[in-house]
C-alpha cells in the first residue's frame, strides 16, 4: 500500500459529525473542510468540541453520526497514519520515565520512520539537548515541543494542533507561528484549535468558529471581521431630540444610550457629521468604534459560551 | 466580557456568609477534605463497595461448601462444651460431706506403637508430654458429661486439680509415688497432696455449683491418646496417634466419713464399684469381666479394677477434657475477609498515588501546607471508612452465614451456637473490620512511601496473600513465624475455638494456629500500619512534592 | 507488515521504562529463589525410605512460580494500564489506528518477554533443586532419580510452567484493557489468582473442593506441574491448563472488544 505523498492537496473532510457524551452534546451537526497550503484555525469557547472533533478525525473517539475523512479515508484504516496526519493533541500523554528520544524512537518505529528523522525533529523542535532526559523533568513548555516534534516525526501532508501555544513563552510561540506558517506554505493542511481569538489572528488564514458543538462560522479573518457587528458611532450631544430626529430621517437606527450619548448605527462616521451639520444640531463630541476580530468572536459566540466565565479550563 | 459573564464573576467572588476568621484551619476541615475526596472519585466508590460484596460472597461460598464431620459423640458438659468422658472408675457413693484418700504408689504408660515406626525416640516425647490422669475424683453420677472435680498425677504436668472439664488448676510438681486427698464441703472441692500421707499440702480448690448431695467418690484412671506431629512433608503434615492405656496401682483408699456397708466382710474391696464411664458409648457399664486379657486396641475398653488386699490395680483409656473441632464457623463465615480487604488496598494505596500522578498532591499541598498533617487526615479517613465496610460486612457475613453452617451440621454441642451478640463473637466482627482498618492505613503509608500504585498494591496483597500459602511449604516452625510476623497473623482476632493447656492440639499454622491470644496479631498488623506511617511521614518532609 | 513495525515498536517501548528491567529481575529472583527455599527445606524425614512418598519433586523444585506470578501480573497490567495513566494511548493510537494491531502487538511483545522471564526462573530453579537434593535424603541411594528434562513428565512441567506464566500474563494484559486502571487491575487480578487457594483451605465439602479446583485459573493451570497422582479425579495437566486458557482467551477477547469499542 503506498501512502499519498505530503504536500499534495490531502484535505480533512468533515461531514456532518456528531457525538453525545451521556446527556450532553459534545459535537452537532459539524461539517467543514481544512485545505491544503494554509492554517486553518479553529476555535471556539471552552467546551465547544474543538478537542472532540479533533479525537473524532483522529480515531481515538466515534461518532455518532457523520464522517471525518482524512485524504479521503478514515484515519483507523490508515497503515502509516504519522506519514498522512501529524498531531498534537494533549502535550502531557507521555510516560514521565522514558526518554524524549526513546519516546519519539518507538513512535518512529511504529511507522516505519528511519531512526535519523527522530534526530531531525529533535533539533527542529529545538531538544536536541535533553533528548536523553527522562520526559517526566520536563516543563510544559518542553512536553509541547516534544508533542510538535512527534507530529512532524512522519513528514505529514496534514498537520492537526490543539492548543498548542499553551505553555510556551514568548519565544516559544513565535517558533510556533512562524512554524504554523512555513508548515502552510509548504502545502500542508494545518488545522490549529485555540480558545483565544487573538492566538490566531495573525497566524491563521481562515477560520472555523465553533460553539456549543456546533459550527457558527467557516471563513476567511477578512470576510469575519466585516460580517460580524457593523460600524457603529457615538455622538455626545446636548439636543438628543434633535438629533435622532435627523438620524432617524436619514434611515439610521440611533438609540440613546446615557444622557448624553446617541449611538448610531449604519451610517459612516463622515455621514452622519455632515447630516448633523446640516441640520445645525450641535455635538460635542463623535467617535467612531470599529468592531475588532475579538470582538466579531464574541458577537458570534455570545450564547455558545458554555460554562460562564465562572468554569474552568474545558478537559 | 459581555454582561451576563461579568455579572457572574462578580456573583462567584462573594460568598454566601461571612468566611470564617483567618488562621490555621483546624484538623476537622481537613479530614472532612479527605472524606470529600475520596467519596468523590466513583470508582472509588465502586471499588469500596465490592469489598462488602466480596466479603459477604466468599463468605457464603465457604459456609454454603463445608460440611461439618459425623462427630463420635455428642456429649456436653455442664457448661455445653462439647467434651469427650471416658476414664475407669471405682467408685462409691458420699452423701454429704466427706473426704476420700489413696496413695498413688506408680503409673504406668503403654502405647500401641504402628507397626513400621521404629523407635526413633519419638515415642519418648508422648510418654513424656501425654495428660494421663490417675487419681481421685467426685462426681455427679456416672452419666458421661456429668459434674465433677478430680484430682491426678501426670506424667509431665504434676499434681493437677481439674474440674467440670475446663478447669485445670496446677498443683505440686511431683508425680508417683504421692499421696492424693479430695475433700468436699458442700459446692467446695479442695485438693491435697502429700508424700507421707502425714503433713499434707494444698493442691487447689474448686467449686463445682449444683453438686448434689450424694455423689460417686473414688480413684480413676483415664489416658488419652498422645499426638505427634511429623514434619512437613510436601505441603501435608503427618500426625501420629499414639492410643495409651495407663495402668496405675492405687493403695489403701479410704473413704471418711466410713459407712458401713450392708455384707460387711472386712476386705478392702467392699462396697467398691467398678465401672468404665464412656461417653462414645453414651453410657457407663462394668468394664471386662476381670482376667480377660486387654485388647490391642484400647477402645474396646480395659479389663476390670483388680484388687490385691488394699491395693487395687486399675487400667484406664479415654480422657475427661474438652473437645475442640479445628472448623471454626466465625472465622469461616469471616473468611471474605481476605478478599474484600484486597479491593480495599487497591482503594487505599490509590488514594495517595493518584495524587502524586496527576500533579494534584501540589494543589493539596498548597491548601493545606502542613504535609504530615494531610497524610494522618487520609489514614484517618481511610482508616475509619474501611472499618465500617468491615464492620457491616462482617455482620452481615456471620447473619447470612450462621443459619447456613448451621444447616449444614455444624451443631452444637460439637459447635457453639453463636449469635451475633456473643462477645466472642463482637470480638472476631470488630477484630476484623481492625485488622482490615490497620492494612488500609499500611497500604496507604506504603503508597506514599513507592508513590507507585502497581507496587504498593503488589506488595500489600502479596504479604497477606503470600504467608498463607508459602506456610505450607515450609518446615511447621518457619511457617508459624512467618505467619506470626506478616499482615494476615491479624486475622488471628477471627479465633473463636478456645485453647486448652490440658488438652494437645493440631498445630499447622496456615490453617490458623498462629497466635493463641486473639488479639496479638492485631498488634502486629498496627506495628506494620504505624511503621510504615512512621516512614511515610518523614519521606514527605523531607522529598519534594 | 505493519504488524511488525507496531511489534517493533512496542518492544522499544516496553523496554525503555525504568521499571521494566527491575520488574524482569524481580519475576526471575522470586521464582527462583522461593523454588530454591522451598526447595532446600524439603525433607523426607518423616517417610520410611525407601518407600513411595507422595514426593513430586519436580512440582516441589518448582514453587516459585506462584509468588514469580505476582510480578508477572504487575508487569503484563503496566504494559496496558500505563497507557491510560499517562493518556499516552492516544499517541499509540495516533501511530498504530488499527486496535487490534496495537492489542495484537503488545500482547506478543508480553509474551515474549514473559517466556524469557519465566523460562530463566523455572530453569534456575530446576538447576538449583538438581544441585541440592542429591545431597539430601532424596538421593540415588534412596531410589530418588534426579531431575531430569529427558523425563517425559518434569519436561512438561517446566515447559508447562512457563506456558502457565504466559497465561497468567495475557489473563492480566486482558483485564487491565478492560479496566484501564493499574491499581484496580493488579488487585482483581490477584484477587482472582490467590483467592481459591484461601477458599480450599477453609472449605471441607469435597465436591466444592473438586469443583473450586476445576474452575480456579491458578489451581487448575499449576496441575500442568504434576508428574505424580496423574489420573487426579480433580483435572489433569493439560485439561488445568486448558482452563487457564479459556480464562485468559476471554480476558483477552473481552480487552480487546473494550478497545474497539470504547472511545480511547
Amino acid at each position: 500500500m503506498t501512502e499519498s505523498p505530503p504536500r499534495s492537496g490531502v484535505t480533512i473532510e468533515v461531514r456532518g459529525l456528531r457525538k453525545r457524551y451521556r446527556s450532553t452534546v459534545a459535537v452537532d451537526d459539524l461539517s467543514f473542510t481544512v485545505e491544503p497550503g494554509m492554517v486553518t484555525g479553529f476555535v471556539g469557547p471552552n467546551g465547544a468540541g474543538k478537542s472532540t472533533t479533533m479525537r473524532i478525525i483522529l480515531g481515538l473517539d466515534a461518532a455518532d453520526e457523520g464522517s471525518a475523512l482524512v485524504g479521503g479515508r478514515p484515519y483507523r484504516v490508515l497503515d502509516r497514519p504519522l506519514r498522512t496526519v501529524g498531531a498534537l493533541l494533549d502535550a502531557a500523554a507521555v510516560h514521565p520515565g522514558r526518554s524524549a528520544r526513546n519516546h519519539l524512537l518507538w513512535l518512529a518505529q511504529s511507522n516505519a520512520i528511519p531512526r535519523r528523522r527522530v534526530d531531525e525533529v529533535l533539533d527542529l523542535a529545538g531538544l536536541a539537548t535533553v533528548a536523553k532526559r527522562n520526559v517526566g523533568g520536563f516543563s510544559l513548555g518542553m512536553r509541547q515541543r516534544l508533542g510538535i516534534a512527534a507530529a512532524l516525526l512522519g513528514d505529514p501532508a496534514v498537520v492537526i494542533f490543539d492548543e498548542p501555544i499553551n505553555g510556551l513563552d514568548i519565544e516559544g510561540i513565535q517558533w510556533i507561528r512562524s512554524l504554523l506558517r512555513s508548515l502552510a506554505g509548504e502545502g500542508r493542511a494545518v488545522l490549529v484549535s485555540s480558545h483565544l481569538m487573538s492566538e490566531l489572528e495573525d497566524t491563521a488564514d481562515h477560520l472555523l468558529v465553533i460553539g456549543r458543538g456546533r459550527l457558527l462560522a467557516d471563513t476567511s479573518v477578512r470576510e469575519l471581521v466585516t460580517t460580524a457587528s457593523g460600524d457603529r458611532v457615538a455622538v455626545r450631544t446636548g439636543m438628543r431630540t434633535e438629533a435622532m430626529t435627523t438620524l432617524a430621517n436619514a434611515g439610521a437606527l440611533a438609540t440613546i444610550t446615557d444622557g448624553e450619548t446617541v449611538t448610531v448605527s449604519g451610517l459612516p462616521v463622515e455621514h452622519v457629521i455632515e447630516l448633523l451639520t446640516r441640520d445645525g444640531v450641535a455635538f460635542t463630541g463623535v467617535s467612531a468604534h470599529r468592531a475588532s476580530l475579538e470582538e466579531a468572536y464574541m458577537e458570534l459566540t455570545r450564547d455558545a459560551v458554555e460554562f460562564g466565565a465562572a468554569a474552568g479550563r474545558e478537559g | 466580557m459581555n454582561g451576563p459573564v461579568t455579572a457572574t464573576t462578580h456573583r462567584t467572588t462573594r460568598t454566601a456568609g461571612p468566611l470564617p476568621a483567618a488562621g490555621r484551619p483546624g484538623f476537622g476541615w481537613l479530614l472532612l477534605s479527605e472524606w470529600t475526596k475520596l467519596r468523590s472519585v466513583s470508582r472509588w466508590t465502586v471499588a469500596l463497595l465490592t469489598a462488602p460484596v466480596l466479603i459477604i460472597l466468599v463468605g457464603l461460598l465457604s459456609a454454603a461448601s463445608s460440611q461439618a464431620g459425623n462427630p463420635d459423640s455428642t456429649v456436653s458438659g455442664p457448661d455445653g462444651t462439647w467434651v469427650q468422658d471416658r476414664f475407669h472408675f471405682v467408685h462409691r457413693p458420699l452423701t454429704g460431706d466427706g473426704s476420700v484418700t489413696t496413695r498413688v504408689a506408680s503409673t504406668r504408660l503403654e502405647l500401641s506403637v504402628p507397626q513400621q515406626d521404629g523407635g526413633d525416640g519419638r515415642t519418648q516425647d508422648v510418654e513424656r508430654t501425654v495428660w494421663s490422669k490417675a487419681g481421685l475424683m467426685v462426681k455427679d453420677g456416672l452419666r458421661p458429661g456429668s459434674r465433677y472435680a478430680a484430682v491426678m498425677v501426670t506424667p509431665g504436668h504434676g499434681v493437677r486439680l481439674q474440674s467440670n472439664f475446663t478447669t485445670d488448676i496446677a498443683g505440686p510438681a511431683v508425680g508417683a509415688p504421692t499421696w492424693l486427698r479430695l475433700t468436699r464441703a458442700g459446692s467446695t472441692i479442695s485438693a491435697f497432696q502429700s508424700s507421707d500421707g502425714v503433713s499434707w499440702t494444698p493442691a487447689g480448690t474448686v467449686t463445682v455449683p449444683d453438686l448434689p448431695q450424694t455423689v460417686e467418690v473414688g480413684p480413676f484412671v483415664a489416658s488419652p491418646a498422645g499426638i505427634l506431629m511429623g514434619e512437613r512433608q510436601f505441603g501435608t503434615v503427618q500426625f501420629e496417634r499414639y492410643p495409651t492405656t495407663t495402668r496405675a496401682v492405687f493403695e489403701r483408699p479410704t473413704l471418711e466419713p466410713a459407712r458401713a456397708t450392708g455384707a460387711a466382710s472386712g476386705e478392702p474391696q467392699d462396697g467398691w464399684r467398678d465401672d468404665e464411664v464412656n461417653d462414645e458409648a453414651g453410657q457407663s457399664g462394668p468394664p471386662l469381666p476381670a482376667g480377660a486379657r486387654p485388647d490391642k486396641t484400647p477402645q474396646a475398653g480395659p479389663p476390670a479394677a483388680e484388687w490385691a488386699g488394699d491395693r487395687l490395680t486399675l487400667v484406664g483409656v479415654g480422657d475427661i477434657a474438652p473437645r475442640t473441632k479445628s472448623e471454626d464457623v466465625i472465622k469461616l463465615g469471616l473468611t471474605g475477609a481476605y478478599a474484600g480487604l484486597m479491593a480495599l488496598v487497591a482503594v487505599a494505596v490509590l488514594f495517595v498515588t493518584t495524587e502524586y500522578r496527576r500533579g494534584m498532591l501540589r494543589t493539596t499541598f498548597t491548601a493545606s501546607p502542613r504535609r504530615g498533617r494531610v497524610l494522618v487526615a487520609k489514614a484517618m479517613v481511610v482508616g475509619a471508612v474501611t472499618f465500617v465496610i468491615g464492620l457491616v460486612a462482617g455482620v452481615a457475613a456471620l447473619l447470612i452465614t450462621l443459619p447456613i453452617t448451621r444447616d449444614n451440621g455444624f451443631l452444637p454441642p460439637v459447635y457453639p451456637d453463636w449469635s451475633l451478640i456473643d462477645p466472642t463473637v463482637l470480638r472476631a466482627i470488630v477484630g476484623t473490620a481492625g485488622v482490615l482498618a490497620a492494612i488500609a492505613v499500611f497500604s496507604l503509608a506504603l503508597g506514599t512511601v513507592l508513590r507507585r500504585a502497581a507496587g504498593a498494591v503488589a506488595i500489600v496483597i502479596v504479604l497477606i496473600i503470600l504467608p498463607q500459602l508459602l506456610a505450607g511449604a515450609l518446615p511447621t516452625a518457619a511457617g508459624q513465624w512467618l505467619m506470626r510476623l506478616t499482615p494476615p497473623a491479624g486475622f488471628s482476632v477471627q479465633q473463636t475455638v478456645p485453647h486448652y493447656e490440658q488438652v494437645p492440639r493440631i498445630c499447622i499454622p496456615e490453617n490458623g494456629c498462629v497466635y493463641d491470644q486473639p488479639w496479638a496479631g492485631f498488634a502486629v498488623v498496627c506495628g506494620y500500619a504505624l511503621v510504615t506511617m512512621a516512614v511515610a511521614l518523614w519521606l514527605l518532609r523531607r522529598r519534594d512534592a | 507488515m505493519s504488524t511488525v513495525y507496531a511489534i517493533r515498536a512496542e518492544w522499544t517501548k516496553l523496554r525503555t521504562v525504568v521499571s521494566t528491567p527491575w520488574l524482569l529481575f524481580t519475576a526471575v529472583a522470586v521464582t527462583a529463589g522461593i523454588s530454591a527455599m522451598v526447595t532446600n527445606a524439603a525433607s523426607n524425614r518423616t517417610c520410611p525410605v525407601p518407600s513411595p512418598c507422595l514426593d513430586d519433586l519436580p512440582k516441589l523444585s518448582l514453587t516459585g512460580a506462584q509468588y514469580g506470578q505476582a510480578l508477572v501480573v504487575v508487569l503484563a497490567v503496566l504494559v496496558m494500564s500505563e497507557e491510560y495513566g499517562t493518556r499516552s494511548i492516544g499517541v499509540s493510537l495516533m501511530a498504530v489506528p488499527r486496535r487490534w494491531r496495537l492489542y495484537l502487538s503488545k500482547a506478543a511483545v508480553l509474551t515474549g518477554v514473559v517466556v524469557v522471564i519465566g523460562s530463566l526462573g523455572v530453569l534456575g530453579s530446576l538447576l538449583f533443586a538438581r544441585q541440592v537434593l542429591p545431597g539430601t535424603a532424596f538421593s540415588a541411594a534412596n531410589g530418588y532419580q534426579g531431575l531430569s528434562l529427558r523425563d517425559e513428565p518434569t519436561l512438561r512441567a517446566v515447559y508447562g510452567t512457563v506456558l502457565y506464566l504466559a497465561l497468567v500474563a495475557l489473563l492480566s494484559y486482558g483485564v487491565a484493557a478492560m479496566l484501564r486502571d493499574t491499581a484496580g487491575s493488579v488487585a482483581t487480578m490477584l484477587i482472582l489468582l490467590y483467592v481459591a487457594p484461601i477458599l480450599t483451605a477453609v472449605v471441607t465439602d469435597p465436591r466444592w473442593l473438586t469443583r473450586i479446583e476445576r474452575v480456579s485459573p491458578m489451581i487448575a493451570g499449576l496441575k500442568i506441574q504434576a508428574t505424580t497422582a496423574l489420573d487426579s479425579p480433580t483435572i489433569g495437566p493439560w485439561q488445568g491448563l486448558g482452563v487457564l486458557a479459556l480464562w485468559a482467551a476471554g480476558a483477552l477477547l473481552a480487552g480487546l472488544l473494550s478497545l474497539q469499542l470504547r472511545d480511547a
